[in-house]
């Protein structure tokens, strides 16, 4: 274990993470909340007082390369430094006094989660529900891939970052180096940002909210200024807007990069964006028509808007309502908990299990029953014309496992206490799919605050699992990584 | 401003350049036709792979060729290597370099090869070693070599150590062989074209024109070293040992070589009369005792194995052999051979993509007299009838400064021109030229580049 590096490069990180609070530090003095600012500017003196005192402490060692356990190290490492140092503003500014609540808001922010423990979110300042929007906006495209982006002297190291960070079976690189991929997929990110600030602005919105609403948007994650969320601004324009740009965040970033050069055909001949698309229009079809025959709803158009914003907002794990889900019969119920499972696209910002995942394991699974009555074939497994490598296979099946038993050891861990077994285990594939609300006691209306400290640590938990993608937590945990 | 390259050949030497390459903050496409090999790229380098024959247009167009500006084909087949050059022209990449495994090749029918298959330099892995084994043995400070009229003339740069008659003597007094020529000074980043009051500063590069044949003769007055005296033993006895030995056989009075194989012992025995060709193990101490290795000047291991060329340098040192050089396909462990006592380790492959990254820091000078940024050029040209040169003696043209007329190849003769000289038509004339000079060049010789 290369030790110095590894702590060199989580020290910039905080630095950089001290940075980035300038812009809730000007949030704050726009809206002259003084108090406000000076906790953010506390939080960065602290954050980049220990990102230099790492820094110091990892400088002097000439053979400085990243390998394997020091690229793992550091993305676990700073997904858990960014969540802890991040949670400062909230104790700081007095909007949530325990530590540990703290950290839940802070992670649920930076994993793009949007699963909350305040129960009167338009109570506390506008600086400080700009910095939530802001986190989950920051750890949309990653901050390590942010990271990479700015450092172009990475080395091969940059390699195994970005594939840690970048979310699916396989990160793809569209350019030879992946300093640049990941410039690239930042300006993509930013583009798509930029755009809907504007769309929103013209759709009625203040800057405050087309911002603070932009950044849970593309970030896929849900935090919104509200109470209550999305449904505050009574507008289905806003609502179309806001759907458009969540199944825009949804799609592979890469595929962005495909349109520039084939117009399109790139988009429609993918595979796994056929599937999501289809899921989604599927899912709300179906729900529509629960909803106007067993339902509540008299007006077919607001049955279906609402429909496919809850599909969208679950599907690509955002996590915003405009309605509530929980009141709606149990066939919808199922299906928007199965769709948390699945998530959006690899290379998105969004998180679940990943559309991807799910088409190569139902073939791999496909391809066993065959070779059940045909022992002697030779099957490859297909994806859109194209082989996937057996080693692609093979981790998407391990992942699989993994992610169910996270899933099932957090519905155990969370049943003890007060919560039944709907909201628990709703709630564990909540935080680990990093969607935000679930059903019951955990719904769209309700929030976290319930849950005891150390089951909040334990949801905590499941949001780095769920953004990092299980494996990379797994290993550091494992025994074998640390022995020499 | 970081530039866009493709590396053809995962090897050594394709290894060597990505990585380099991309350290130094550029764009690396590699094309390997093993996947297996795919893995070891992308664990230790920063760049893309593509893995397919580089010779394949889908490859090509895969590697996305076309937005390159230097496409390098380096793998270990000579024929992927050279289509896959005139494709990747074809598909529009700026410049290529390619890699061909034997000698000749670039001595020789370096003009055709270019031309033919659109290679922008031509690297001989084996010659490089070749070059720079016979520094070693000869004491010889030649930097790098480039071939002229088939081979049959060569322009060197030399470097001049302090004590070197260059240092000492303004040129006009230096006696240098008939049919060599000085036609340059590097004096750090500057060339100076020197007149007859010019002398080198020691430390300086001098670039010499010279028939293949006085060679050592121009090496040995320029180098300060001395010449030891003695046999020189060539373990293994492949394609590198023949050029080697070819080179040294009008140098160096005796020569043994060492084969493991029988029948090609015998083949090399018919090809070199006047070497004795022994068949035996190179790791052999037996041999080495019965032969009298000790009493050799130098030692150069050439067979296909590290590990045994290792053994043979460590033998030989052991026996008090005062030079021993070792051949090194893989570089990695280069350094823990030097601490063996190894002093000479030629790597081959290390060389060319050294040379190679030269070439791409001379901003694509293929020249070696072009180095410093395009200043000067070689150019070789055939005098055709209409040329006004032709049928003119040298005296008569008076070149201008700047414009040297290095050497005349005239059916198989090739000798360096003096003042009374007269050009014939058909003759190849090889000028050296600075760059403000070119448009006249054009007008007194018309006609194509070309041999």
């Amino acid at each position: 274990m290369n030790l110095r590096p590894t702590l060199k490069f989580l020290g910039h990180l905080l630095m950089l993470l001290a940075a980035a609070t300038a812009f809730p530090v000007l949030c704050c003095l726009w809206y002259g909340e003084s108090q406000a600012a000076l906790a953010f500017v506390t939080t960065a003196a602290v954050t980049g007082l220990a990102g230099w005192i790492l820094h110091r402490a990892g400088a002097g060692e000439e053979d400085g390369e990243l390998y394997r356990r020091e690229g793992i190290l550091i993305v676990v490492g700073g997904w858990i430094l960014a969540s802890v140092f991040g949670a400062l503003p909230y104790v700081l500014t007095g909007t949530i006094p325990d530590p540990v609540d703290a950290l839940f808001e802070s992670a649920s922010g930076f994993t793009t989660t949007g699963a909350s423990i305040l129960t009167d979110i338009e109570s506390a300042g506008r600086g400080i529900l700009f910095w939530r929007c802001f986190t989950q906006w920051l750890g949309g495209m990653g901050i390590i891939v942010l990271f990479v982006a700015l450092l172009s002297e990475l080395g091969p190291g940059a390699r195994f970052l970005y594939k840690l960070e970048v979310p699916g079976p396989t990160a793809e690189t569209f350019r030879p180096r992946v300093h640049d991929t990941a410039a690239v997929l930042w300006r993509i990110y930013l583009l798509l940002s930029g755009i809907e600030v504007v769309l929103l602005l013209l759709a009625g919105l203040d800057l405050y909210d087309a911002m603070t609403h932009t950044f849970s948007t593309m970030s896929t994650g849900g935090f919104s200024p509200r109470n209550a969320s999305v449904a505050a601004f009574g507008s289905p324009l806003v609502e179309i807007i806001i759907i458009v740009f969540m199944l825009l965040a949804g799609i592979n970033f890469s595929l962005y990069y495909g349109i520039r050069r084939h117009r399109g055909q790139a988009l429609l001949a993918d595979p796994e964006f056929r599937v999501y698309v289809a899921i989604t229009l599927a899912a709300s079809i179906a729900i529509t028509i629960i909803l106007t025959t067993q339902g509540s709803y008299e007006h077919l158009p607001r049955a279906f808007l609402d429909s496919l914003f809850q599909v969208t907002s679950i599907l690509t794990t955002t996590g915003f309502a405009t309605a509530d889900f929980d009141v709606w019969p149990n066939l919808p119920r199922v299906l928007l908990v199965s769709l948390m499972f699945l998530g959006g696209c690899a290379g998105s910002t969004a998180g679940g299990m990943k559309i991807m995942r799910l088409v190569v394991g139902v073939k791999a699974a496909w391809r066993e029953v065959r070779l059940i009555f045909s022992p002697s074939s030779v099957l490859s497994v297909f994806v859109g014309g194209k082989t996937v490598p057996e080693n692609v296979v093979r981790s998407v099946a391990g992942f699989l496992i993994l992610y169910f038993a996270c899933w099932a050891a957090g519905t155990c861990l969370l049943t003890f206490g007060a919560a039944d077994l709907e909201t628990s285990s709703s709630a564990a594939i909540a935080c680990l799919g990093n969607i935000g609300p679930g059903l019951h006691a955990v719904g769209p209306t309700q929030n976290f605050a319930f849950f005891s400290s150390w089951q909040k640590l334990v949801l905590v938990v499941l949001m780095w699992l769920g953004r990092l993608e299980v494996y990379a937590i797994a290993a550091v945990v494992s025994a074998s990584f640390w022995r020499r | 401003m970081s530039e866009r390259f493709a590396v053809m050949g995962a090897g050594e030497v394709g290894f060597h350049l990505a990585r380099t390459l991309s350290q130094e903050g550029h764009s690396v496409v590699v094309i390997e036709r093993d996947p297996a090999k795919r893995d070891r790229v992308e664990e230790a380098l920063d760049a893309a792979v593509v893995v397919g024959n580089g010779a394949h247009v889908p490859v090509l167009k895969a590697a996305k060729v076309d937005k390159c500006d230097l496409f390098m084909a380096v793998s270990s087949s000579d024929e992927a290597n050279l289509a896959a050059s005139l494709l990747a022209k074809r598909l529009g990449v700026q410049r290529t370099v390619v890699r061909v495994g034997v000698v000749n090749e670039v001595t020789t029918h370096r003009r055709l090869y270019e031309d033919t298959f659109g290679a922008d330099l031509l690297l001989s892995t084996q010659l490089l070693a070749t070059t720079r084994i016979l520094n070693h043995i000869l004491g010889h400070n030649t930097l790098e070599v480039e071939y002229l009229a088939q081979g049959k003339i060569q322009l060197r740069r030399i470097h001049v150590e302090p004590g070197s008659v260059l240092t000492r003597k303004p040129l006009k007094e230096v006696r240098m062989p008939t049919g060599s020529l000085v036609v340059a000074f590097f004096h750090g980043e500057k060339l100076i074209i020197p007149s007859g009051d010019d002398r080198a500063q020691p430390g300086d590069d001098a670039l010499v024109l010279c028939k293949t044949g006085v060679i050592t003769r121009v090496e040995r007055m320029i180098s300060t070293r001395q010449q030891r005296r003695g046999t020189v033993v060539i373990a293994g006895g492949g394609a590198t040992c023949e050029s080697v030995a070819r080179a040294l056989a009008k140098q160096v009075h005796r020569i043994k070589i060492i084969e493991k194989d029988r029948g090609r012992a015998r083949e090399l025995s018919r090809q070199f009369p006047r070497v004795e060709v022994l068949h035996g193990d190179a790791t052999d101490s037996a041999i080495f005792r019965a032969e009298k290795v000790a009493d050799a000047r130098a030692l150069v291991a050439l067979t296909g194995n590290d590990e045994s060329n290792l053994m043979a340098c460590l033998l030989a040192q052991d026996l008090g052999v005062p030079e021993a050089i070792a051949l090194v396909q893989h570089t990695e462990t280069s350094a823990l051979w030097n601490k063996l006592g190894l002093i000479h380790v030629v790597s081959p492959r290390r060389i060319a993509a050294e040379r190679i990254r030269s070439y791409i820091r001379s901003d694509y000078s293929a020249n070696i007299v072009s180095l410093q940024r395009g200043e000067a050029q070689v150019l070789e040209r055939r005098l055709e009838k209409a040329s006004p040169a032709a049928g003119v003696t040298l005296a008569e043209i008076k070149p201008p400064k700047g414009v040297i007329v290095g050497a005349v190849a005239r059916g198989k003769r090739v000798f360096v021109p003096r003042g009374k000289d007269r050009l014939q038509v058909g003759d190849l004339v090889i000028l050296f030229v600075q760059e403000e000079h070119v448009p006249t060049i054009h007008l007194l010789f018309p006609g194509r580049e070309g041999s």
